[in-house]
């Protein structure tokens, strides 16, 4: 049943790709070389359009179109990029993994400090630890991440100089090679990172907080108490067990979204990802492109959203029956 | 609504957001009567702050303390028409799917595949090829914003539905849309509001970062605009612009984004009664005597629905 609905969800998408550029005002060959009214119009004659649309197969049947498309697909054929030249899906591939990189590290480092933040939080729940941690983390969280980015680029790069102001690594560090470079990435990744780790650590806090909170107030816990067991005892066997079950799914999920948060601190850092990739591609109206990353990244989404839904049925007995039936 | 301004008196925290709300609030409405400048008049571009203009000007000329009072009613009207349609459209469409299950059932399926679409990147996706402006924004916000509501009230609903008192009103004879809209609404409206706060904050922060990358309304004047311009500026680093350009926006989108959040720390404990203190020492198997103060249609005069578990009779009228 479920798995039903994931491959709905991604035929959806797939196909909200396919239809909504072809609905929008103009057609795809104007969304192309831009229409007549941009900035840089290309003006073409009646017989190079036709030559265009026939060359890119816009003059077919909407049906035999939409059918190529999903061919194209399952070969891993996402078009060709005009503001680079090339096919979609290795321009992709090439900003991939300075995203992976920037995200997946951000996303362990957030994930353990907000657990780690949350848990404490619950268990001096009403005390100043408590309140203090609760403040601190709202008024994080209240930040756009794009702004906490400048004021931190603003602040350690261009006033105290400690870091680059941006990229991923610099080109004197990639010939040196070896360590060098190891030290130069570490060094171009930390501001980013922290961007990161600042604008998601709320989630997985409050999370974490409100989950053990609910745990705590369970006749198991009180059960684990009045039989006389110490209270950190209590806390790490029979409390965070039991509230680490939805976070763990949520931090699956999240990872989904891994992609796509990083975008705004990627474009404020210029860092070399998807984030600015896309960025760029909206920026050059290159909708092939533009189409190619949504797709990738909701592709991620649905995929990520899966696992989560799988491991709650692992982790959860009680949950495991919608799957069966 | 007794209960809640009982609540807002007694959290601090939840008083000072609903004063900074208003604030901002008031700003955005009198925007053209508190600001120096009308939103189009040019002066001397990136003149530093000085009695003329308190917050200096932009690259264009335009007075920035005159942007941003603009730019409060662009923000807020946004998020408060977004917030409050998919609200709207939630709630009801989340009543009707916990009340009929069949329907129901049928409704979250469709619910599902929304949730699982994710919103930003299609936002993006979607501004990108849209012609950007106030409608668009909440069009888009709306579509995508009203299922999270949904699921919630249906659940709200379905749990109210075994707790007795949807029984009693059945047996006494009340119809559908009286249950739909005299018990189960009141009883989802909290929940649905702290959605509503959610999705306030959602809108405003996706709609400064969306003008940030550039995909909003070149024409209208918004935080998220301001910000885009002032990033893009060239030297804007290197000087001290930033401090009365970039800062100033920024920080009204944290402002308002925080204030929201505080202030639906009261709407929380409102919709939970759980989180009060007193909540768990509160509950007992022990029977339960409910007095329904609303009069029961069909049944004239009887005043008060007594069930213990199970509903076991009304007293007063035939």
């Amino acid at each position: 049943m479920r798995f039903v609905q994931y491959l709905i969800t991604a035929f959806v998408l797939v196909s909200l790709n396919f239809f909504l550029p072809r609905m929008m005002p103009g057609d795809p060959l104007s969304c192309l070389i831009g229409d007549p009214g941009a900035d840089a119009p290309i003006l073409l004659t009646e017989e190079m359009r036709e030559n265009l649309a026939e060359y890119y197969g816009l003059n077919k049947p909407l049906v035999e179109q939409y059918r190529d498309y999903l061919f194209g697909l399952t070969r891993g054929d996402l078009g060709w990029s005009i503001y680079y030249n090339g096919p979609v899906s290795s321009v992709l591939l090439g900003r991939l993994k300075w995203t992976l990189f920037l995200g997946g590290t951000a996303a362990i480092i957030y994930t353990l400090l907000g657990t780690l933040l949350g848990a404490v939080s619950a268990w001096k729940r009403g005390t100043k630890v408590d309140v203090g941690l609760l403040i601190f983390v709202f008024s994080l969280g209240s930040w756009p991440p794009f702004f906490l980015g400048m004021l931190l680029i603003i602040i350690c790069s261009f006033k105290l100089g400690a870091f680059p102001i941006g990229g991923a690594q610099s080109p004197a560090a990639v010939q040196a090679g070896g360590l060098e470079q190891v030290k130069d990435v570490v060094h171009h990744w930390f501001l980013p990172c922290l961007a990161l780790v600042l604008t998601h650590l709320p989630g997985i806090y409050l999370l974490t907080r409100n989950s053990m909170l609910s745990v705590l107030g369970e006749d198991y816990v009180r059960t684990a108490r009045s039989k006389g067991l110490q209270e950190l005892r209590v806390l790490l066997q029979h409390a965070l067990p039991n509230a680490l079950l939805p976070i763990v799914t949520t931090i699956a999920m999240r990872l989904g979204f891994a992609i796509m948060g990083t975008m705004f601190v990627e474009v404020v850092f210029a860092y070399p990802g998807m984030g600015t990739l896309i960025y760029q591609a909206s920026a050059a109206r290159d909708y092939p492109l533009l189409q190619g990353g949504f797709l990738l990244i909701t592709a991620f989404v649905v995929f990520f959203n899966l696992v989560a839904d799988l491991l709650y049925a692992r982790l959860d007995p009680r949950a495991r029956a919608t799957w069966v039936s | 609504m007794g209960e809640l301004s009982q609540m807002v008196r007694g959290k601090g925290l939840s008083a000072v957001g609903f004063a900074v709300l208003a604030i901002f609030g008031l700003l955005a409405v009198l925007a053209p009567v508190f600001s120096p400048y009308a939103p189009v008049e040019m002066d001397v571009p990136m003149s530093p702050p000085s009695g003329r203009h308190l917050l200096g000007t932009d690259d264009v000329g335009h007075d920035i303390l005159g942007e941003l009072f603009h730019g409060a009613r662009f923000s807020l009207l946004a998020g408060l028409i977004s917030g409050a349609l998919s609200t709207i459209i939630g709630i009801f469409v989340g009543l009707v799917a916990g009340y009929y299950e069949r329907l129901g059932f049928a409704i979250m399926r469709i619910v599902d595949v929304f949730l699982a679409i994710p919103r930003f990147p299609l936002i993006v996706f979607l501004a990108a090829f849209l012609k950007p402006g106030l409608w668009t924004l909440v069009l888009v916000f709306v579509l995508f914003g009203w299922p999270r509501t949904s699921r919630l009230v249906r659940s709200r609903v379905l749990s109210e539905r075994t707790s007795g008192y949807v029984d009693a009103a059945r047996v006494v004879g009340a119809d559908d849309p009286h249950i739909i809209l005299r018990h189960l609404l009141p009883s989802s409206v909290p929940i649905a509001l702290t959605r509503f706060i959610a999705e306030f904050q959602h809108v405003i922060l996706a709609e400064s970062g969306l003008s940030f990358l550039g995909l909003g309304d070149p024409a209208t004047k918004s935080w998220g605009m301001m910000l885009h311009y002032a990033f893009q500026y060239p030297t804007i680093f290197i000087s001290d612009v930033w401090i009365w350009w970039a800062v100033p926006p920024g920080l009204c989108i944290t402002l308002v984004v925080l204030a929201l959040t505080f202030s639906g720390f009261s709407l929380e404990e409102w919709a939970n009664p759980r989180l009060r203190k007193s909540g768990l020492a509160r509950r007992t198997n022990a029977p339960q005597i409910f007095t329904g103060g609303s009069p029961i249609p069909h049944r004239r005069g009887a005043r008060f629905v007594l069930y213990c578990t199970r509903l076991v009779g009304w007293i007063g009228g035939r």
